[in-house]
């Protein structure tokens, strides 16, 4: 039933997605939904079990799964059914109409602000509407006839559905789930295979990443083992300070350590050679280890490897963004690891976990960077006990950016950096600049499909068939002229010269304004400006 | 005797001519390379050295050897002219201590000779403010004595305050206490620094945008100011002179065009510490 349900919402998903309120692609409602529910048949493949077992199996697969403020709701309310459907050997309507009870209770509790005219909505009034006295396949038929009615009402109970004309999304992806699961209970079972999603997984090394036009931008990571020598150094006298003051001058990212007479070293350096034979004056390789910094990304390889763990360090930080530069720039800034992922694509509960796992510190501070990200970040968070997880209240790119280069790594306070860090996100605004995918009506801002729309804080605030036009009408609307700082990432579909024209004519225009600007390289938008 | 000054104190050979001063050059490493300011090169092009530091490189310093230092001041004790050395602060390189033992040596060989120093507990556009000072006084035939009595009273009340764009350069010489560890410098967040009564670097306080650093700094020498007109007001830079040119405009709106300004600048053993695109105001104060 449960599988019949993905399959539905799988060739639904693009008209869910349609559903969006805003006419940016934003948030994918129906991919959302739909990887998070599959990871609950993934779950489930060659198990055989009992009702509550499979129920739970699911369900634990969904929380792992869940992207996206949508996923993470539609989990609970997995795992609310699950809960209901604990001990039931056969579910009849009456058992599976309690557990529909507990799916809404669990759905409710899940949002600490419940908002009416949504998924849980429709889940609640579904389940209210829907008739338990006859059999199962009378309770789906008024449950769906329920929910149904009750999808319809959104718009009279969520303002921005009606302005945007639409019904809610998340209520019209878990109506499909449950159509799905109404067709499978009708013996209407399709051998349809899952749609495989792109969901963002940790590749393997990459040589293609640095070829023979690359320029080496990170230099190699080196590692080794050092036996100092007796026939080279005293060893009772030796300082391995000399070492650390060595490396801090060629290279960055240092971690160096004796223990005995051996020198554990870690070093980020461009020339690891020069490195290697200024540390043969010292002893001799135990082990060596150089890896291309380009290859090596998201793969933190030594995590398991015993002979070399990163030492402990008192902030680790996760963040999300997609696009290769704002990736590039998010880490030069200090983002240990930056999950793929954003507007279109919010990652999973579970790429929160595996990016939490490769970090060893002891407070972790994550950076959503969205409000439909942040429901998995702290989903994840409730999963994870290795380390102390603050997720931060970072709904844009720029708040996150921000917020991160202003980490003092030094000061021992936890709540003093968190506090710091909130206050000047606080005082962060970003505006944005994208394609419209479809006509709406912004705040006195006719949009045309095409056009290109600048807006911030979810208010659209200016349109344009000019790219360039757009971006300074948003910001003179976002109040660049009093402002100190001004970030801009460009997107990939900006040429570099067009974004080095906005910013000289911008600079012109605000003269107490500094620009920064950044090749984000990211997807779906254009601009990204970021006033502080 | 014989007035001494040395690179780090920004002085050039064109003015060491003018005034007769005998110059240290203090070397800095690229690479493999030491390299000695105008010896391996006339002119110092400061464009093309911070360009290189913007591009990533990083140059080291070092201090001089006590063989260096009696190269310089052993032929001074033998001709019979007594020394006097105005150095960048000795807070921040211990080649002072190698030059002090070296200096001892000297004195136990030539009984008779004096060496007098002044520590002007600075450096750059600060260190260079204070060695023309007593330059003045050299060429209008003050003592050495003279000038120390001077300097005792007169170089606490140099300040000089500045911010630079990039961290990484002086967290990587860890020679200023105070700084966060933040990546402030990429979000437009610029720590404030000054030298202290020490000669130390300390960071103060931090400005949002250049622009609001530039005007912090101005403030300064407004508020701090003592005598600011009857003395040269310097400005040490990196290679930005958009900043200084902005700097120079404020600063004559707030004091006037007649306000003594000379621009200069930072020599690159310094200037290897602070990175590009570093200002910084030295002016005459109350106090530090």
């Amino acid at each position: 039933m449960l599988r019949q349900g993905a399959v539905a919402l799988g060739k639904e998903k693009t008209a869910v997605n349609d559903l969006n309120v805003f006419p940016i692609p934003d948030g994918d409602t129906g991919d959302n939904m739909y990887m998070t529910i599959k990871a609950g048949c993934t779950a489930l493949e060659g198990h055989l079990g009992t009702l509550s077992e499979l129920s739970a199996a699911a369900s634990s697969g969904m929380l792992l799964g869940a992207r996206g403020n949508s996923g993470v709701i539609l989990s609970r309310i997995f795992a609310g059914l699950s809960k209901g459907l604990q001990g039931v050997v056969v579910a009849d309507t009456k058992a599976f109409a309690e557990a529909m009870q507990s799916a809404v209770a669990e759905a409710y509790k899940s949002i600490p602000v419940p908002v009416e005219g949504t998924i849980i909505t429709v889940l609640r009034e579904g389940a209210a509407g829907a008739d338990a006295s006859g059999d199962l396949n009378r309770y789906f038929d008024t449950l769906l006839q329920a929910m149904q009615v009750s999808l319809d009402h959104t718009p009279e109970l969520l303002a921005v559905l009606k302005d945007a004309g639409v019904v809610d999304s998340g209520g019209a992806g878990l109506l499909c789930i449950f159509r799905g699961m109404n067709e499978a209970l009708c013996g209407e079972v399709s051998d349809e295979e899952l749609v495989p999603t792109s969901a963002p997984s940790t590749p393997a090394v990459e040589l293609d990443k640095f070829d023979e036009n690359s320029t080496l931008e990170f230099g190699y990571c080196t590692e080794f083992l050092l036996r100092l020598m007796r026939a080279k150094v005293d060893l009772e006298t030796f300082d391995e300070q000399v070492i650390i003051d060595y490396l801090n001058q060629v290279g960055e990212s240092v971690v160096a350590f004796r223990e005995g007479t051996i020198v554990k070293v870690h070093v980020h350096t461009f020339t690891p050679g020069v490195v290697l034979n200024e540390m043969q004056k010292y002893g001799e390789f135990l082990t060596i280890k150089i890896e291309n910094m380009s290859l090596q990304h998201h793969q933190e390889t030594n995590q398991n490897n015993a002979s070399f763990k990163k030492p402990k360090q008192k902030y680790g930080v996760v963040t999300v963004a997609s696009g290769e530069g704002l990736v590039n720039s998010f880490r030069e800034i200090g983002a240990d690891e930056v999950i793929a992922g954003g507007q279109t694509m919010n990652p999973s509960t579970q790429d929160f976990v595996e990016a939490f796992k490769r970090i060893n510190a002891q407070h972790i501070l994550v950076f959503p960077n969205n409000k439909n990200i942040k429901m998995s970040a702290e989903q994840a968070a409730s999963l994870y006990d290795k380390a102390e997880i603050h997720v931060m209240p970072s709904n844009t790119i720029g708040e996150g950016y921000y917020g991160i280069g202003f980490i003092d790594r030094d000061n021992p306070d936890v709540d003093e950096v968190i506090a710091n860090v909130t206050e000047l996100m606080e005082s962060v605004t970003t505006g944005m600049v994208s394609t419209a995918i479809r006509d709406a009506e912004g705040e006195g801002v006719t949009v045309h499909t095409g056009d290109f729309v600048g807006y911030c804080d979810k208010k659209i605030l200016t349109d344009s068939i000019y790219r360039s036009e757009a971006a300074k009408t948003l910001c003179e609307r976002v109040g660049a002229a009093s402002r100190d700082v001004m970030l801009v990432f460009y997107g990939k579909d900006v040429p570099a010269e067009e974004a080095e024209k906005l910013v000289a004519d911008l600079k012109a225009t605000y003269k107490n304004l500094e620009i920064m600007l950044n090749n984000g390289e990211q997807p779906v938008y254009d601009y990204i400006f970021v006033l502080c | 005797m014989t007035f001494f000054s040395d690179t780090d104190c920004d002085i050039t050979p064109k003015e060491c001519a003018e005034y007769g001063i005998k110059m240290i050059i203090m070397p800095y490493t690229v690479g493999e390379k030491v390299i000695y300011p105008y010896i391996d090169f006339e002119k110092f092009d400061a464009h093309s050295f911070y360009d290189m530091l913007r591009g990533g490189t990083m140059p080291t310093t070092s201090a001089m050897s006590e063989e260096a230092y009696i190269q310089h001041f052993e032929p001074e004790f033998q001709a019979g002219n007594d020394i006097l050395y105005v150095h960048f602060s000795s807070a921040t390189s211990n080649t002072f201590n190698i030059m002090g033992q070296a200096v001892d040596k000297l004195l136990a060989k030539y009984p008779g000779r004096k060496f007098y120093h002044i520590d002007t507990l600075g450096i750059t556009a600060l260190s260079y403010n204070i060695v023309l000072e007593c330059a003045d006084m050299y060429k209008a035939g003050k003592t050495a004595e003279e000038i120390v009595e001077w300097a005792k009273v007169e170089v606490p009340k140099f300040s000089m305050y500045f911010f630079a764009d990039d961290l990484k350069f002086f967290r990587r010489s860890g020679r200023v206490s105070g700084l966060a560890a933040t990546m402030g410098g990429l979000i437009g967040i610029r720590p404030i620094i000054y030298l202290n009564d020490e000669g130390k670097m300390v960071s103060i306080g931090k400005e949002k945008g250049r622009a609001k650093a530039i005007a912090r700094l101005v403030q300064y020498v407004e508020e701090l100011g003592e005598d600011v007109k009857a003395h040269r007001v310097l400005i040490g830079h990196t290679d930005c002179p958009d900043i200084v040119a902005e700097t120079v405009k404020m600063l004559k709106e707030k004091f006037g065009d007649d306000l003594n300004v000379i621009v200069n600048d930072v020599n690159p053993t310094i200037g290897s510490h602070c990175g590009p695109d570093a200002i910084g105001i030295c002016f005459h104060a109350k106090h530090r």
